[in-house]
């Protein structure tokens, strides 16, 4: 019969068309949580970041476009408080990465590498030991380490005999931010770095100590090719999370001595949430340059490691 | 699956609405923002607490929220959640006033005759006063002080200083060569704020014709005087806690603020006493000083209902705050800061008589806080001559001008 014939291949062909349609929602039920919250709390805000840039804005008033007017002070007018604000904080945001992303990646895997080996005991209570600070807000931590520190109550000062004032005094001033961030940024890394090495194949290594390799050998030739995915990952987010350091120098050195570890996301802050009238839009044009700093930089990590690991 | 969808977009309405909802307030309660984080914050809800208790028509609900001054932008912005009433610190008050946000206070206290200039202490009250009409009523003035150390002016032979309340910058240098080599005659804390005293006190100010006035003979001579005591070696080495050096005992004066009071008596053994903020000259004396006020930012749902009741709820304020004495502030009504109790707070040594009084002075200059920005972010630097001070002071008229131009020009034009 024709008509039922049609019937059943109608049938069939809405069964079809709902489980298409099934393929083609459930993906987003699955991703639709956060891409909602990505949409409210980053792709939105970083457009209308973007877009006050261009502005001079107090927060109050509404945005009054002027073009590429901060650009423009920040980039070239040497004379403006602004271009010399953003070159050092710059410059000293990026002494921090350049010195702070290295420490953060060796000694993560280091400590990783370590923990694998077989005599190691208690690898769990060590491992928390090291990732707990990561966990303690940054402000609690530098009282701490501001005390541990300090000339006249401290460890640096009663033990060590130090007659340095640290926090006032460079190098020194640099030197207890990159160990508040070690002591706070190894534990998030390691375990990472655990994690991949726990996942490569016994099988490599104890043929590679059937074939006589030593333990620099093993880890040059095995285990450092094969996690270079989470590599790469750790190396362009520590990189990112660098380029943003803002808690470290503010706690321990409030930016000096003579604003020498006044770092860019301390001046964006000053600018846009500081004392009187919010200077927004010249704080979103830092904050933009700042941004693509970051990603040019990750861009070319990302492009350089890949294409070497290939 | 249709009704899976509808279900969630439900739930995110919903979560929606209740987020939402946490930003506006019942006609039945006064939301009152305040900036006032740690012991501050107790103070004042044990006010309001003791407010409600009182059984008013239209109950406080106060609010600690840190980050005020950013949050207030964007609720203003927005026109949402605004709060009925906040307090501001009395820098702010300028530039609110001109940005048009802030509602006249006459509206709340119209009803509360008690609420006027007479009763409370003249510079807090005036302060919130923009071209003739007032912003604010005062809780407080919470000014730089200086803290001296008993003990320590008696082992030196030196309580003669305090003869006549003015501790001259002579006076100090006077110790020169006597103190033990790890005790010290004063401390850098709130170092900025006694620069600002200082020019004062030589009869300058930080603005001339509403034009910043930072590179100016008087603020080098300020420097200059403040340097003097550190290149003696009589002020705390750079970048050690002076705060806390004076509350261990090894510091004669310390120059931080009246809110201290209450940390140091908690200090075992600490005997001090609390006087002006050294000076160059001994003529005259200031104390640098802010002040709490309250204000009301503009919100069209604020109901005179509710704004009746912010005024009983400041009425009560002006006779209830000696709970906010127990802060270390000055509290700005007469009435409590003229009573016998009061006398039993060290901060009412400002309040003894008229010189102590007007020596609390409150900037109100429109563009006071970048002023102080600059200074605060220079101030130690220059003092402990890291730093050239012709160079700097240049530096810091243009980091104010530059930030002025900033903030004002295009807004204004609007």
């Amino acid at each position: 019969m024709p008509d039922r014939k049609r019937q059943a291949h109608y049938f069939s062909k809405r069964r079809n068309y709902k489980a298409m349609n099934k393929k083609l929602f459930a993906p987003f039920f699955f991703v639709g949580p956060h891409l909602i919250l990505f949409l409210i709390f980053i792709l939105i805000p970083t457009i209308y970041g973007i877009y006050a840039s261009f502005t001079q804005w107090n927060l109050m008033n509404d945005p009054v476009w002027i073009g590429l007017a901060n650009y423009k002070t920040i980039l070239f007018d040497s004379s403006s408080t602004f271009h010399t604000q953003f070159f050092n904080g710059l410059k000293n945001t990026l002494l921090f990465v350049v010195i702070s992303v290295p420490l953060l990646i060796v000694i993560p895997l280091l400590v990783a590498v370590a923990l694998e080996h077989k005599k190691v005991k208690l690898k769990g209570v060590i491992q928390s030991i090291i990732y707990i600070p990561g966990l303690i807000s940054i402000s609690a931590a530098a009282l701490i380490w501001l005390l541990i520190f300090n000339k006249q109550l401290g460890i640096t000062g009663n033990v060590f005999h130090s007659q340095v004032a640290w926090a006032a005094t460079q190098p020194y001033a640099w030197i207890i931010i990159f160990v508040i961030t070690v002591w706070g940024g190894v534990g998030g890394n390691m375990i990472i770095y655990r994690a991949s090495i726990a996942g490569v194949s016994k099988e490599l290594y104890e043929a590679a100590e059937i074939d006589g390799a030593g333990s620099v050998r093993r880890f040059f030739s095995i285990t450092l090719p094969s996690i270079n995915f989470p590599l790469i990952y750790t190396f362009v987010m520590t990189t990112a999370g660098a380029f943003n350091v803002f808690g470290q120098p503010l706690m321990m050195t409030d930016g000096g001595p003579r604003q020498s570890t006044h770092v860019l996301m301390m001046y964006i802050r000053q600018l846009a949430f500081g004392q009187g009238e919010s200077i927004a839009g010249m704080a979103s044009a830092m904050a933009v340059l700042l941004g693509l700093v970051i990603l040019v930089i990750s861009a070319l990590q990302y492009y350089v490691m890949n294409r070497n690991t290939r | 699956m249709k009704k899976s969808f509808v279900i969630s977009l439900l739930m995110i309405f919903a979560a929606s609405m209740l987020l939402s909802a946490c930003g506006s307030s019942s006609e039945k309660t006064i939301t009152f923002w305040t900036p006032l984080t740690g012991d501050d914050g107790a103070y004042m809800d044990e006010i309001v607490k003791e407010y409600n208790a009182t059984n008013p028509d239209i109950k406080v609900k106060h609010v600690i929220t840190s980050d005020m001054y950013t949050k207030l932008s964007t609720v203003l912005n927005s026109g949402k959640g605004v709060p009925d009433l906040a307090i501001i610190h009395a820098d702010r008050v300028p530039g609110f006033a001109k940005q048009g946000v802030l509602e006249p206070i006459e509206s709340a206290i119209k009803g509360q005759p008690e609420i006027k200039e007479a009763n409370y202490l003249p510079q807090a009250w005036s302060t919130g006063n923009i071209d003739g009409t007032q912003y604010t009523v005062p809780l407080d003035i919470h000014s730089n002080v200086m803290y001296y150390n008993k003990d320590l002016l008696k082992k030196y032979n030196a309580e003669s200083i305090l003869d006549d309340n003015v501790v001259t910058i002579d006076e100090m240098l006077s110790l020169k060569g006597k103190l033990a080599s790890d005790e010290y005659v004063v401390n850098d804390a709130l170092l900025g704020w006694v620069i600002l005293a200082q020019v004062q006190d030589l009869g300058g100010d930080i603005q001339e014709n509403g034009k910043p006035a930072v590179n100016t003979p008087v603020m080098k001579q300020a420097f200059e005087n403040v340097k003097k005591i550190a290149d003696a070696g009589l002020m705390t080495p750079f970048g050690e806690d002076g705060y806390l050096m004076f509350q261990s005992g090894k510091v004669l004066f310390s120059t931080d603020g009246t809110w201290s009071s209450t940390a140091h008596a908690k200090v075992d053994g600490l005997n001090f006493g609390v006087t002006n903020v050294y000076s160059p000259t001994a003529d005259k004396f200031t104390n640098r000083a802010s002040s709490h006020l309250f204000t009301m930012f503009k919100n069209d749902k604020r109901s005179d209902e509710k704004e009746a009741g912010i005024g009983a709820f400041l009425e009560f304020v002006r006779e209830h705050s000696l709970e906010w004495a127990k802060a270390g502030q000055i509290v700005a009504s007469k009435q409590v800061n003229e009573s016998p109790e009061y006398k039993q707070f060290m901060q009412s040594f400002f309040t003894s008589n008229e010189q102590e009084t007007k020596s609390l002075y409150i900037y109100t200059y429109e563009y006071y806080p970048y002023v102080a920005e600059a200074v605060d972010t220079y101030c130690a630097d220059i003092v402990r001559g890291n730093v050239d001070l012709d160079e700097t002071l240049q530096t810091m008229q243009k980091f104010v001008e530059d930030k002025i131009a900033e903030s004002s020009s295009k807004q204004a034009t609007k």
